[in-house]
C-alpha cells in the first residue's frame, strides 16, 4: 500500500519555538503519555479490569457455573447483582469469570498475531527481494478476505473451544502486523547506524534483532495495544456466533449469545452487562493505544 | 498524469489474476482440510444414513476425486464464467444465487456508507477548524465510543428497546417485501443505524486528522500570506486536499464493510451476501463459499488498485515503479 508521506516541515518546531521549550524531561514518552487524560483513563481502566479478572474468584459471590432452577432468569437484585441467566446462574459471577477468559483469549491471540507478524515482517523488510515479494503477495491474498469471513470459516473447521478461538484469531490476523513491521524495517535498514553496524561486521541476525528491532519496538507496542482491543471484539463476535468459547465456560461473547433469546422476553440484563464490559475494554485499549502512539511519535500529536 | 501510470495500472490489474488464484486456493484448502463434508452437514443431526447412499451422494458432488483435480475442475469452470451450482439452496447456480442477494447488501451498506460520509465529512471539518473546542472534544470522544461499540451488541439492545419494548420498528427483515412503501423505514432503521455509527466514527476521525494535516501545510500559510481570508483558504485550498485521502480510506474500508455484513445481516435476517455466506459456511456449501470469497476478494483487490492509482494521480511523489507493496 503506498502511503502519502507526511512532510515533517510542518510539525518541526522552528528555532524560536525550540528555544522556549521547557527543559528536557527524563522520560519524555511517559510525560507525554501522562499529559493525555483520555489515554491515562484508558490505562487505569485496563489495569483495573485485569486486576478484577485476576481476582475474580474472590470477587464473585456465587460459583459461576452453579445452576439453580428456582432462580431462572431473575432480574438484578441484592442477591444476584446482575440477575441470573436461564439456567439460574449468577450473571455477575459469570461476567467476572468471562472477563478472565475474554481478556486472556485476547492477550494470547495478540501474542500469536504479533509474533508471526513481527518475525515475518522483519524478514521481509530486512532481506527484501524474493522473500519479501512472496510474503507480501501472501498478505495481499489474506487481506482480500474479509477477516470475519476468514475467521468464521476457519473456526467452523474445528470443534470450537477457547484454544481454537485463540489459534484461529492469531493465525488469521497477522498480515496487517507483518506489513507494519516490514515497513519499519525497510525504513530503518537504510539509516546510517545500520550501515555503521554492518561495516563493523554485524551479522544479519544481529543487525535485525539488536539494531533494527529495538528501534521498531515503539510501533510494535502501539500496534499490540490496538490489536488487543480488536482481538477482544473478534473473540466476542466468534463466541456470539457460537464458534468461539463454548458454554458452560463463560466468555463475554457467548454470554451475549445466550442472552439473545431471552431478550425477547425482556431479560435485558443478560445482554446489557457483557456488552458493556466488551465496550469498556475495547474503548480503554483504543484510548491507551492512541495515547501511546502520540507519546512515542510526537509528529503524530497534532492529529 | 504520469507517463508510466497506464502501464502501472494494467500491470497491477493483470497481477490480480495470480492473486485471485492464490486466494481461492487458500480458501479451497481451508474448507477441505476440515473434518466432515457437505453430505454429512445435510443430514439432520443424529440421523443414521446408509453408508452406500452417502458414498453415492459424495460421488455425485465430485467429492470423491483427489483435491487437485477438484480444484482444477472448479477453476476451469470459473475461467468460463461458471461458478458451479450450490449444493443446497435448491442447487441454484452460485452466480445467480449471489446475484439475488447482492442487491440487498449493496443497498443496506450503500445507504449506511452514504449517510456515514454525509455526516462525518462536515463534522470532521468543523472539528478540525475548531481544534480543542467543546465540539472538537465531543467529536473525538464520540468517535472513540462509536469505534468501540460492538455493533452486534448495539443491534441487540436496539432490537429490544425500539422493536420489542416500544414496538416502533421491526427486528427482522421478514415481511419487508409485503410492507407498504411508507412502512419500509421500520425494517431499515435499525440495521442502518447500527452500520452507520461506526462509519461516522471512523470517517469523522479520519476527516479531522486529514484536515488538520492540511491546515498546517506551508501552502496554507502562503495562501493566507497572499491575502486570502481564512474562509477561502480553508474551503478553496485545504478542503480539496483533505478530501483526497478520504476517498481512498473509504475504499480501503471495503473489507470491513463486507465483513461487518455477515453478523449484522444474520441478526436482522437481512437477505444479503453476508447471511448467504454464514448459511453456506454452516452447510459446508463449498461452491457458494468459494464463489463469495472469489467475488469479494476480487472487489477488494480491484478497489486497492484503484486507491493506489488515485494516490499516484494526485501525488507525484508516489512512485509507480514498484508493483505495490509498502512504502
Amino acid at each position: 500500500m503506498s502511503a502519502v508521506s507526511t512532510t515533517p516541515t510542518a510539525t518541526r518546531p522552528s528555532a524560536l519555538e525550540t528555544a522556549s521549550l521547557p527543559p528536557r524531561k527524563r522520560f519524555p514518552v511517559v510525560a507525554r503519555f501522562m499529559e493525555n487524560k483520555l489515554a491515562v483513563v484508558g490505562l487505569v481502566v485496563i489495569v483495573l479490569f485485569y486486576i478484577i479478572a485476576f481476582a475474580s474468584p474472590w470477587l464473585a459471590n456465587h460459583p459461576y457455573d452453579q445452576i439453580t432452577f428456582g432462580n431462572r432468569t431473575k432480574p438484578p437484585s441484592a442477591e444476584f447483582w446482575m440477575g441470573t441467566d436461564r439456567s439460574g446462574r449468577d450473571v455477575y459471577s459469570r461476567l467476572l469469570k468471562g472477563g478472565q477468559i475474554s481478556l486472556a483469549a485476547g492477550f494470547a491471540s495478540v501474542v500469536i498475531v504479533m509474533t508471526i507478524g513481527t518475525v515475518l515482517g522483519a524478514l521481509a523488510g530486512f532481506f527484501g527481494g524474493i522473500v519479501d515479494a512472496f510474503l507480501m503477495r501472501f498478505t495481499d491474498i489474506l487481506l482480500a478476505i474479509p477477516l470475519i469471513l476468514l475467521l468464521i470459516t476457519a473456526a467452523s473447521l474445528f470443534r470450537p473451544s477457547l484454544k481454537t478461538t485463540i489459534i484461529v484469531i492469531g493465525v488469521s490476523s497477522w498480515p496487517g502486523a507483518a506489513r507494519l513491521v516490514r515497513g519499519q524495517f525497510m525504513q530503518l535498514k537504510g539509516q546510517e547506524f545500520v550501515t555503521a553496524a554492518r561495516a563493523m561486521g554485524a551479522s544479519p541476525s544481529r543487525l535485525m534483532w539488536k539494531h533494527l528491532f529495538p528501534n521498531a519496538l515503539a510501533i510494535i507496542i502501539v500496534e499490540t495495544t490496538l490489536w488487543l482491543s480488536y482481538a477482544i471484539l473478534l473473540e466476542a463476535s466468534l463466541s456470539y456466533l457460537g464458534l468461539g468459547v463454548q458454554i458452560p465456560t463463560p466468555s463475554w461473547g457467548n454470554m451475549l449469545q445466550e442472552g439473545q433469546s431471552e431478550l425477547l422476553y425482556g431479560a435485558w440484563w443478560l445482554t446489557l452487562f457483557p456488552g458493556l464490559a466488551i465496550f469498556l475494554t475495547v474503548l480503554a485499549f483504543n484510548l491507551m493505544g492512541d495515547g501511546l502512539r502520540d507519546a512515542l511519535d510526537p509528529r503524530h500529536r497534532r492529529r | 498524469m504520469q507517463p508510466g501510470l497506464w502501464a502501472f495500472a494494467v500491470r497491477r490489474i493483470l497481477f490480480l489474476i495470480p492473486l485471485l488464484i492464490g486466494l481461492t486456493l487458500v480458501m479451497f484448502l481451508l474448507i477441505h482440510i476440515a473434518p466432515g463434508d457437505p453430505v454429512t452437514a445435510m443430514l439432520s443431526p443424529g440421523a443414521v444414513a446408509n453408508p452406500a447412499y452417502l458414498e453415492q451422494a459424495r460421488k455425485n458432488l465430485g467429492l470423491d476425486q483427489p483435491l487437485p483435480v477438484q480444484y482444477l475442475k472448479w477453476l476451469g469452470n470459473v475461467v468460463q464464467g461458471d461458478l458451479g451450482n450450490a449444493y443446497s439452496f435448491n442447487n441454484k447456480p452460485v452466480l445467480s444465487l449471489i446475484g439475488e442477494r447482492l442487491g440487498a447488501t449493496v443497498e443496506l451498506q450503500g445507504i449506511s456508507l452514504l449517510i456515514g460520509i454525509l455526516i462525518a465529512v462536515p463534522v470532521g471539518i468543523l472539528s478540525a477548524t475548531r481544534q480543542y473546542s467543546l465540539l472538537d472534544n465531543t467529536v473525538t470522544i464520540g468517535s472513540f465510543i462509536g469505534l468501540a461499540l460492538p455493533n452486534f451488541w448495539l443491534a441487540l439492545l436496539l432490537q429490544f428497546w425500539l422493536g420489542v419494548k416500544l414496538g416502533w420498528v421491526k427486528t427482522s427483515s421478514a415481511g419487508i417485501g409485503d410492507a407498504s412503501f411508507a412502512n419500509q423505514w421500520k425494517y431499515w432503521l435499525l440495521p442502518v443505524i447500527v452500520l452507520t455509527l461506526p462509519n461516522i466514527a471512523y470517517f469523522a476521525r479520519f476527516m479531522r486528522s486529514s484536515m488538520l494535516e492540511v491546515i498546517h501545510q506551508d501552502y496554507m500559510t502562503t495562501a493566507r500570506a497572499k491575502g486570502l481570508d481564512n474562509r477561502s483558504a480553508l474551503y478553496g485550498h485545504a478542503l480539496r486536499n483533505a478530501l483526497i485521502p478520504m476517498v481512498t480510506v473509504i475504499g480501503l474500508q471495503l473489507p470491513r464493510i463486507l465483513g461487518g455484513a455477515v453478523i449484522i445481516e444474520t441478526i436482522f435476517a437481512w437477505p444479503g451476501i453476508g447471511m448467504l455466506a454464514w448459511t453456506a459456511i454452516g452447510k459446508r456449501d463449498y461452491p457458494v463459499i468459494l464463489g463469495i470469497t472469489l467475488l469479494t476478494g476480487a472487489a477488494i483487490m480491484i478497489v486497492n488498485v484503484l486507491v493506489d492509482i488515485v494516490y499516484a494521480l494526485v501525488d507525484p511523489r508516489v512512485s509507480v515503479g514498484s508493483s505495490g507493496g509498502g512504502h
